[in-house]
């Protein structure tokens, strides 16, 4: 066990440090008053234990919420009745943002390992957000990144780049938020990996061997550092472009 | 660095010397840690379906590890009176046909949880005696373990069995070299007639001597004797001629045991006369020839009761720091998932150890149920992780660095281990452990008695030690 991504506990005045709205109110300096306004639509839940569904597909959509700790994973059950993986969301990052445009959630999230949110109502956040504009903002910014993440593994790509791509995607996602960008625990399954980036699971473990044994990562079981960032960096810089 | 300062001390052996007060002070009772936590922590509460959870995990690894199998054959022709492990001593040899048709039901039930992609490295047959099975059977039995895995074809696989030279046909060899096969392991025990009397195995050095070339003629990779010092009736001049032998046949492995003398829990210890036992004094002379010839001889001192050649993968795997033990002892494949079959036998998937039902209808009986046979087991918990890596340290480099503990779990040693710490002083002060800022290291003679250091570390000891010693033997 080590970097165990969970955010420290916020209060009436104070925001937790993975918030996925605190920089953009703090950077807009509001007093704490206006700060408190947001803070009474925030609820803490959790925990979720590894395997729970947060929410399923259809279920009726009032929140948005922040994962404080752990990883969710979101997907659907095509027509096959085969899994397809849709993201993974780590500590910081907004889970239900594409059932906006609904009333209803459009796929299924589930607990990766012990999960701690931070659930916002909508309608309250949509109406606090025409009185600040840090918060609509945020919103806009949170709703464009959950867009170009689903565009990210469409294209012609390699199994040695959707891994790097991968990986890099993960050590900027956690350095965004403080924590190690080389040494961070994978809490996704070598399955859900597999679905995810569209390559057979014998193939994932092959991508790992291949990248351990040219020296960019070393892999102990479960935890992974990323021993050489920027050679990684350069394999999936067809995917990440920058 | 750290196996090479290991390795060092390995080569001091020589030079030990023990004092009888010493001696008697540290002779108690302790497990020999192929695992941590020790079988005697399994509980009945884990069962099939937390087996089936820890197979299902392990699957979902980045990179799973690849599986090792240990098959385990009950049956014995004959009772060797010194025995502690599971068996069956009878004459009847058609006993092996129902027990082999269960074995590959076991494995139906077994195989389908491990994804396919995963390599068998490593296939161990122990006993009891598998060659109380026929080499057709045993045939049969590697044919049943590629029906449900893919086993390794490569050069380096170690697929072992172990073999009584005296119900070997030296013609068997060329079939389990053609079964995949690679290494065996015979015991000897002593070739001093007079404790093969005491201990109820005559076995001539002439047989033992042709198997282990048959060995060789075959192909086999590497050959391992078992030594057992302590024995009755033994003493130093014939303990040394058997030792003479043993080096002139050049085995790649030795190992030497100490003989754990509890007739409480061994029925068989109960033909041995507690007279004719050698004195702790003497049982440990008699270990110190050992080493002295051993080490004399060009071979090198694992740890514990092991030996190997500078050649043999223990020796190499130790210089490189990659050294693990487990149920099968040392080996250079611990760091895969262990899949035990047969009556009594123990497997160690993901954090998880699960054993089989130690009496042979209660595993027949789940088998013919279509039920994995699970009788007891333990899921470790992050403190049986952290203190499982330092006690695998011990055993297998006889020192710990404390950096590499801290960074794989997330501590501080010093305070995490403060309890441990402190019962390891008086230890330090009868000069078996050295501690510096960066570590502890197990001195030359310490390396005798590694099961006591890393006792210190044993959490399952802590509060209660009085019951748990009996299940043990003596350290020496």
């Amino acid at each position: 066990m080590r970097n165990v991504p969970i955010s420290d506990d916020g209060d009436a005045l104070k925001f937790c440090s993975t918030c996925a709205f605190s920089s953009a109110c703090l950077e807009q300096g509001y007093d704490k008053s206006r700060l408190a306004e947001l803070h009474v639509l925030v609820e803490h839940v959790g925990p979720f234990a590894e395997g729970t569904h947060i929410f399923r597909e259809g279920d009726r959509f009032d929140a948005i919420a922040a994962v404080r700790a752990g990883t969710v994973k979101t997907y659907v059950t095509d027509s096959e009745g085969r899994e397809q993986v849709q993201g993974f969301f780590l500590p910081g990052e907004v889970i239900g943002l594409n059932a906006i445009s609904r009333d209803r959630y459009p796929c299924n999230a589930v607990a990766l390992d012990s999960v701690m949110l931070c659930k916002f109502s909508f309608p309250g956040i949509a109406a606090l957000a025409t009185r600040m504009p840090g918060v609509q903002q945020q919103l806009f910014k949170l709703l464009s990144q959950d867009i170009g993440k689903a565009a990210l593994l469409a294209g012609n790509y390699t199994a040695d780049e959707r891994m790097a791509a991968f990986l890099v995607s993960l050590s900027r996602r956690y350095a965004a938020r403080g924590f190690s960008p080389t040494r961070f625990r994978l809490t996704m399954t070598r399955t859900d990996i597999a679905n995810y980036l569209r390559l057979a699971s014998e193939s994932v473990s092959r991508g790992f061997r291949r990248l351990q044994d040219t020296g960019l990562v070393s892999v102990e079981r479960r935890d992974l550092e990323l021993t050489d960032l920027p050679k990684l960096e350069a394999l999936a810089s067809n995917i990440l472009r920058g | 660095m750290v196996a090479r300062a290991a390795r060092r001390h390995g080569e001091r052996m020589t030079a030990i010397t023990f004092d009888a007060e010493l001696l008697r002070r540290y002779d108690a009772p302790g497990p020999r840690y192929t695992s941590y936590p020790t079988a005697p922590a399994f509980s009945a509460d884990f069962g099939v379906s937390q087996l089936r959870k820890h197979a299902l995990r392990s699957n979902e690894e980045p990179i799973p590890r690849p599986l090792s199998v240990y098959a385990h054959v009950p049956y014995c022709f004959s009772p060797c009176f010194y025995c502690g492990c599971n068996r069956i001593i009878t004459r009847d040899p058609s006993r092996a046909a129902p027990y082999l048709l269960r074995l590959a039901r076991e494995i139906e039930l077994i195989a389908p949880c491990f994804d396919r992609d995963r390599e068998v490295l490593q296939v161990h047959l122990g006993g009891g005696t598998p060659n109380f099975l026929t080499p057709a059977q045993i045939q049969e039995l590697m044919d049943s373990l590629r029906g449900g895995f893919r086993l390794s074809t490569r050069a380096d696989r170690d697929f072992s069995l172990e073999l009584d030279p005296r119900f070997l046909k030296l013609g068997d060899i060329a079939c389990y070299a053609a079964s995949g096969f690679t290494r065996a392991s015979f015991g000897v025990q002593d070739f001093d007639p007079a404790v093969q009397r005491a201990v109820n195995r005559e076995q001539s050095v002439e047989e033992t001597l042709d198997a282990i070339q048959a060995c060789r003629d075959n192909g086999f990779r590497s050959v391992n004797l078992d030594l057992i010092y302590g024995l009755p009736r033994q003493n130093a001049t014939g303990f040394a001629r058997t030792l003479d032998i043993v080096i002139a046949a050049r085995p790649d492995r030795i190992a030497i045991y100490g003989y754990a003398h509890m007739p409480h829990i061994f029925k068989a210890q109960t033909q041995i006369e507690a007279a004719d036992l050698p004195s702790p004094e003497r049982k440990l002379a008699l270990l110190q020839l050992a080493i002295e010839r051993l080490t004399e001889a060009g071979y090198l001192h694992i740890g514990m009761d092991h030996f190997s050649l500078p050649d043999d993968d223990l020796a190499q795997a130790q210089e490189c720091g990659s050294l693990q033990r487990n149920f099968m002892g040392y080996t250079t494949h611990a760091q895969s998932d262990l899949i035990g079959l047969g009556v009594s036998a123990i497997s160690q998937i993901g954090d998880s150890f699960s054993q089989n039902p130690r009496e042979l209808p209660v595993w027949e009986a789940a088998i013919d149920r279509g039920q994995l046979p699970v009788w007891r087991g333990l899921s470790l918990d992050a403190d049986d992780r952290v203190r499982a890596d330092v006690i695998q340290q011990l055993m297998c480099n006889g020192m710990v660095d404390f950096a590499a503990i801290e960074r794989r779990h997330d501590i501080e040693f010093n305070e995490y281990f403060r309890g441990a710490l402190l019962r390891l002083q008086p230890l330090i002060e009868d000069g078996l452990a050295e501690r510096t800022v960066t570590g502890i290291a197990a001195t030359a003679r310490g390396r005798l008695l590694l099961r006591i250091i890393a006792m210190c570390f044993d959490k399952y000891l802590d509060g209660n030690a009085a019951a748990a010693r009996p299940r043990y033997s003596r350290v020496i």
